[in-house]
């Protein structure tokens, strides 16, 4: 009992000064003009990346939230860097994760391929459509639509109640002919499960629109992958999840070049990102049975809540 | 065990190839970043000079700073800046990779539906990486 109540009230510390700071400390302080006034050692800002990712990196796999989703909003906020760096750095944490992910998940046939092609094929193109549209677009603009997509992010992540094992009474055409189906052993239920999709035509426009969005933000696109597979298109939970892992590094991908191009890639910035939040995501994973996860989960939401916030207020120069 | 019976051949293939190829470009980024940053080799930009600019927009940066970007770089792999960068271009290569791999499996399976749309997606992803629809830097 001692041993999960330490963890967990350090967590809970941790991320309510976060989330107090995200709200209290003027956006000025953390600005990117006043540093070539106050120089500070790139390595100190290196370091502080590093550490800073590392406890993304737990915070996101205990509040069950994409470490992508969380990096873009926050570093943006905390450190100089601008955010067409930030937004280049966050696709390629999402990817790096999803790429070091997929592979087990494939191989216990949890993530479906044919499912994940079917949908990020379109998503893909339209990934690479809101990354030319998000580094054209003036900062405020950007800010002011992270705010408002962060906003709603932490109400659909608030709101919506997964279905771990919908019951689809007949699946669609197109799921026939894109002979969109599978079988997995279920770990929890010790035996195998058979599910098939319904609503794919709709599955593939709200998947448009999601990669339209990752891509503008880079933000990777888990929040959004999972209740569109689970919800939408019927999609037991767990296929959900891996698949959407998948999902996220085609599209991903595709937007991580516009931004290659665009020159809004540093690996100064996006390599410590890369580093501190897979180790995170590591020890994270080991923490997740002695806190929790449905009190982190909320504070997690509440951190992001406020990031949102405070992307709006910067929107608004306030 | 009783799980791989679940994955088939196709997906199985993906799974290897996405296993190595991360894995590799997870180490290719490391060192590339640990060479730039403790200047093993020479380098055009320090990093020191980067961080002085970083909070530019990405297009007033690259006015600037001479740091590679897109394809740019590539006769210029001695250098330290541009190895670290050249391994963030290869971790952004790797489903790439692994989806030419699995064209040949679904042909052989006769699946012309996914081997048409896994083309089409490998497709998608060598014009983004080309260049040719983001307009390049």
């Amino acid at each position: 009992m001692n041993q999960r109540a330490f963890p967990a009230k350090g967590f809970f510390f941790l991320l309510t000064m976060l989330v107090a700071l995200l709200l209290v400390v003027p956006t000025a302080a953390f600005a990117a003009q006043p540093v070539a006034a106050v120089p500070t050692p790139w390595w100190v800002w290196e370091i502080a990346l590093f550490v800073f990712c590392f406890f993304l990196g737990i915070v996101a796999v205990i509040g069950g939230v994409g470490g992508g989703v969380l990096f873009v909003p926050i570093v943006s906020s905390f450190f100089p860097f601008h955010i067409d760096f930030v937004r280049g750095a966050g696709l390629l944490v999402a990817l790096s994760g999803a790429l070091s992910a997929g592979s087990p998940l494939l191989k216990k046939g949890l993530a479906n391929l044919k499912l994940a092609l079917s949908m990020a094929l379109i998503a893909s193109i339209s990934s690479i459509g809101g990354a030319m549209v998000g580094l054209a677009m003036p900062e405020k603009v950007v800010q002011l639509s992270l705010g408002v997509t962060i906003l709603g992010i932490s109400l659909i992540m608030l709101l919506s109640k997964n279905s771990a094992y919908p019951e689809i009474s007949e699946p669609d055409t197109l799921s026939k002919i894109l002979h969109i189906y599978g079988i997995y052993y279920d770990e929890q239920l010790k035996k195998d499960v058979s599910w098939q999709i319904h609503r794919t035509p709709v599955g593939i426009l709200l998947f448009i629109v999601i990669g339209f969005m990752a891509g503008m933000f880079g933000l990777g696109a888990g929040w959004a992958n999972v209740p569109v597979f689970n919800l939408v298109l019927g999609v037991p939970l767990r296929v959900s999840v891996a698949t959407s892992i998948f999902v996220l590094s085609v599209n991903d991908t595709a937007a991580a070049w516009v931004y290659l191009h665009k020159g809004a890639v540093l690996p100064l910035i996006a390599v410590p990102s890369i580093a501190g939040m897979m180790i995170g995501t590591k020890i994270g994973a080991k923490l997740l049975t002695k806190v929790h996860t449905s009190v982190v989960r909320r504070l997690v939401i509440a951190l992001l809540a406020a990031a949102g916030l405070r992307a709006l207020l910067k929107g608004f120069g306030i | 065990m009783k799980e791989q019976l679940h994955a088939n051949k196709v997906q199985l293939t993906y799974a290897t190839v996405l296993s190595w190829t991360s894995t590799l470009g997870i180490i290719f980024v490391v060192a590339g970043y640990l060479i730039y940053v403790f200047q093993l080799l020479p380098a055009a930009v320090s990093p020191a000079e980067i961080a002085m600019q970083w909070h530019l927009r990405a297009a007033e940066f690259h006015k600037v700073v001479p740091v590679p970007s897109g394809w740019d770089w590539i006769t210029q792999l001695g250098r330290g800046d541009v190895l670290s960068y050249a391994s963030i271009v290869y971790l952004s290569s790797v489903t790439m990779m692994c989806l030419v791999v699995i064209i040949p499996l679904f042909l052989k399976e006769k699946d012309r539906i996914y081997t048409m749309i896994t083309i089409l997606q490998v497709l998608v992803l060598v014009f983004a990486a080309t260049g040719i629809i983001s307009g390049g830097h």
